[in-house]
């Protein structure tokens, strides 16, 4: 049986820093991931990461700017330590040998992002989440630790309340394994899979909130999903905040920067809830583009010139080119919103702890909350680093002090029955036809604006899907790279997420960040400024509310 | 972005080690549009045909490097490679696991040898305790330092030069090009204090075991020319070291019999690069050849106008440049 002292879950930028952190602490730590680490979707991200570090910007400014874009659901305490740590990480980043882009006088470069008072966006080029990624995993290949790539997650270990540790697939060997373990961190990022109109990798599929959910944690916030303005059309690849940042513009099909009539102040730097509003509202106004993958506005950069545009923008050129048949320098961009980003997550504490003793989070899969209900572009890097560092140090600190109890062979048997029996039916559900028809309802239904009605049947088709599951089949009987296994494993936990989305926006009847409800336009302090707590219960999730924490900035409207 | 759609056929290598003897190839034909990447086909395969087909796959876009295979005998990403160029040109696609790795499953290969050799060029910052970066403070470095980089920091570890190099397949003593573009990103880095120990590491580690065909700058997705880059580390090294070993003594014999005669002196050649007892070791060799071809073995001659020989080395030559 395998057993570690800190079992980190995840080996994107949160999961690597947790890690980092707790062999840092002298412990022995184990890192299971379903994707090599260097091949985790933080590698995606491509605008940058936040921090206040020149003499005319201000740590509370970036306070300040994070803050209204949570439109006021962020919890100001967490904020004001995160939006501190922002300059010491990055340093940190830069010491362990990322390479990020640089201005003349040798200091790092930064560049304007959507709803910042000031650039203090620090990028390398166009793919800031690579760099971190290599500087970060390189600098832990240094350290003594124990890694498993390629194993899924299936279920959490918990005796008497506590986390004792978690059940995973090694899809190399066709085994399930018990990994005991003191504390478990889970940094497993988003579930953006739920939707088929969506930047996330494929691997983006919630595992660590759904066995988190199962064994009884809180999921904060879920409702809140964030689209991003500008994806690419068809394929819905991420076009970076950066384009808009260094100059580029949005038109509709009348030719006109139609941002103006949104974000009168700031255009297409507005926060990317109202930018993507903005876009869709275009769209149903008749001012669109209409092509065979749908509507569409135009994201231009030919005015920037060639130089800036291939040099600043080297990967977006690429993504042009190779998935839309379109340069960039010479011609405008289709893009169209997609699903990017889940504000919600596992709730945890500054620490990265959980209401599960054992249990932490960081990074997308959690939710502290410092996004609100609406992220800022070039915050969520800075939240994998600052977090997954807290929790890996609490994770350590937790195993210091706890006492490993023994696994019993008998629970790993029972974690792994239902799963076997998808494999030993000889009739049942596929499950990618559960995961297509799964993420068309969320697209239809559970999109950047909603309303009761559509709420109502998005959920009556997730509860349907949902029984269905029950009947899922794996029809691939081998041992070896078995992805229909896979799949169905991803697409039950997904199921299982997209039910706690749909309630949480069913419930909250006001409109705040990314959560527009077409009914209730307007935001509701006096009732909706509280965070959603969706707790697994037998006939689906079980909603409470908790307090968003003040320190010195009151509510105001949101004018971009 | 066309909407018609042409038929395009598939011939994917399946393996599985449990049932099958050796692989055998499975058709799927489907109607796709001819802008479809490979690797959406192969994942509407997935959904539609066939649960069963295993690879490997994440971003879909080209950045974390998980679905390099075979597609018509090159190293290609499957999420950027279109259907209709290869239906064009190559009537179907063949879709086959990468090379120079064992194959575990249909399209899955075992890397556990291409990440061995990234571990082995000791992929990190060194520093000398006595250099401590500067405290809460990045270091300072200039656009054009970053520049020495060049496109090494845009690696995506996806193995598609790994699996196009002849050199690995041949030596299992050759690291494989992207394990030596990753070490130059680490040569040129200002901030890394073993510079030095690298080169020196590297010339004798295996560097000229290339063999120059320049085919994993053709594989790579994200233009890093790990070809380009081990000439670069070639020429660090021999600055920083001499010449130690049989290729490296071997390419400046090469520069130098041009540079004196305008021709290549292949005895001097031989000498050079095994040293003068080297030259026994040679010597069946040489008699072959002089059986065949004595003029090879002859001293040539210096050809006219050996001093425009000079101009086109002094247009060539910037100097090797410092490591740093």
């Amino acid at each position: 049986m395998i057993r570690h002292e800190v079992v980190v879950v995840g080996a994107g930028l949160a999961g690597q820093r947790a890690a980092l952190a707790a062999v840092e602490a002298g412990r022995d730590v184990a890192v299971v991931s379903k994707l090599h680490p260097l091949r985790s979707h933080s590698g995606a991200a491509q605008g940058g990461i936040n921090a206040a570090v020149g003499a005319e910007d201000s740590v509370d400014t970036h306070i300040y700017d994070t803050v209204k874009g949570s439109d006021y659901l962020g919890d100001q305490d967490a904020i004001e330590f995160f939006c501190r740590e922002a300059g010491p990480t990055v340093v940190e980043m830069e010491h362990f040998g990322t390479i990020f882009s640089r201005a003349p006088d040798g200091s790092l470069a930064r560049r304007a992002f959507g709803g910042a008072g000031f650039p203090r966006t620090i990028y390398a080029a166009d793919r800031t989440g690579l760099a971190l990624l290599q500087g970060l995993w390189e600098r832990l290949g240094t350290e003594e630790f124990t890694l498993y790539s390629e194993w899924d997650l299936t279920d959490l270990l918990v005796r008497d309340g506590s986390v004792q540790g978690l059940v995973a697939f090694d899809r190399r060997r066709g085994e399930f394994e018990m990994i005991g373990a003191r504390s478990v961190v889970l940094a497993t990022g988003p579930a953006g899979r739920i939707y088929g109109h969506t930047t996330n990798a494929h691997s983006c599929t919630g595992d660590g909130l759904a066995v988190a959910y199962d064994a009884g944690a809180y999921l904060k916030d879920m409702e809140f999903v964030q689209f991003h303005p500008t994806a690419l059309l068809e394929s819905s690849i991420l076009i970076t905040e950066g384009a808009r940042g260094e100059g580029g513009y949005l038109r509709n099909s009348a030719g006109e920067r139609f941002m103006s009539r949104y974000a009168p102040h700031v255009l297409e730097l507005a926060s990317r809830d109202v930018v993507s509003r903005a876009i869709v509202t275009e769209v149903l106004a008749g001012r669109g583009f209409h092509g065979p993958y749908g509507d569409y506005v135009h994201l231009e950069l030919m005015h920037l010139g060639k130089e800036k545009v291939e040099s600043r923008l080297q990967e977006i050129c690429d993504y042009s080119r190779h998935f839309a048949g379109i340069d960039p320098v010479t011609e405008p961009i289709p893009v169209y919103p997609a699903q990017h980003y889940m504000m919600g997550g596992i709730g945890t504490n500054i620490r990265g702890e959980t209401n599960l003793p054992g249990l932490y989070a960081a990074g997308e899969a959690a939710c502290v909350s410092i996004h609100g209900a609406n992220r800022l572009g070039g915050n969520s890097l800075l939240e994998t680093l600052v977090f997954g560092k807290q929790a890996g140090v609490a994770a350590a600190e937790h195993a210091e002090r706890a006492t490993a109890s023994a696994l019993d062979p008998a629970d790993l048997d029972r974690s792994v029955a239902p799963i076997r029996a998808w494999s030993s039916r000889s009739d049942g559900e596929d499950p990618s036809t559960l995961r297509t028809e799964m993420q068309r309802t969320m697209d239809r239904y559970v999109g950047i604006y909603r309303s009761e009605a559509d709420l109502l049947e998005g959920l009556r088709q997730i509860r349907a899907l949902r029984a269905r599951f029950e009947r899922v089949r794996v029809v691939d009987r081998s041992r070896v790279f078995n992805l229909n296994l896979t799949d169905a494993v991803e697409t039950g936990h997904m199921l299982e997420l997209a039910e706690t989305i749909v309630v949480g926006a069913y419930a909250r009847t006001e409109s705040r960040g990314a959560h527009s409800r077409t009914d209730y336009p307007k935001r509701d302090d006096a009732r909706w400024m509280r965070h959603t707590l969706a707790k697994k219960a037998a006939d689906g999730p079980q909603l409470s509310y908790s307090p968003v924490a003040y320190t010195r900035w009151e509510p105001k409207e949101r004018v971009y | 972005m066309a909407d018609t759609t042409i038929s395009a056929t598939f011939d994917v290598y399946r393996f599985d080690p449990a049932v099958d003897r050796s692989a055998r190839y499975q058709r799927y034909t489907l109607d796709l549009a001819p802008h479809t990447p490979v690797l959406t086909a192969l994942l509407r395969i997935r959904a539609e045909v066939d649960p069963t087909l295993s690879l490997r796959y994440s971003c879909r876009s080209a950045i974390c490097g998980s679905c390099a295979m075979q597609v018509n005998s090159k190293s290609r990403l499957a999420c950027e490679t279109q259907i209709g160029p290869e239906i064009a040109r190559h009537g179907r696609i063949v879709v086959e696991p990468m090379h120079n790795q064992p194959v575990l499953r249909d399209l899955v290969v075992d890397q556990t040898p291409f990440w061995r050799e990234y571990e082995r060029v000791e992929p990190h910052l060194k520093l000398d305790p006595a250099r401590p970066m500067p405290a809460d403070r990045p270091t300072s470095m200039t656009p054009e330092q970053v520049e020495r980089f060049k496109e090494t920091p845009r690696c995506i570890a996806c193995a598609a030069c790994y699996s196009s190099c002849p050199a690995v397949e041949a030596d299992p003593e050759f690291p494989g090009p992207m394990a030596l573009a990753k070490l130059y990103r680490y040569v040129v880095d200002p901030r890394d204090t073993a510079t030095r120990e690298r080169l020196v590491g590297i010339q004798a580690g295996g560097l000229w075991l290339c063999l120059r065909c320049h085919l994993c700058t053709d594989a790579c997705p994200k233009d890093v020319r790990p070809s380009e880059r081990i000439r670069d580390l070639k020429e660090l090294a021999i600055a920083a070291q001499g010449a130690t070993e049989p290729g490296s003594r071997h390419a400046v014999g090469f520069k130098e019999s041009i540079r004196g005669a305008g021709l290549l002196n292949e005895m001097q050649l031989v000498r050079r690069t095994y040293g003068p007892l080297g030259l026994f070791g040679q010597l069946g060799q040489g008699l072959r050849i002089w059986r065949k071809k004595p003029e090879v073995v002859r001293r040539p001659h210096r050809i006219e106008k050996v001093e425009e020989i000079e101009k086109i080395y002094a247009a060539l030559d910037t100097g090797s440049e410092a490591p740093k």
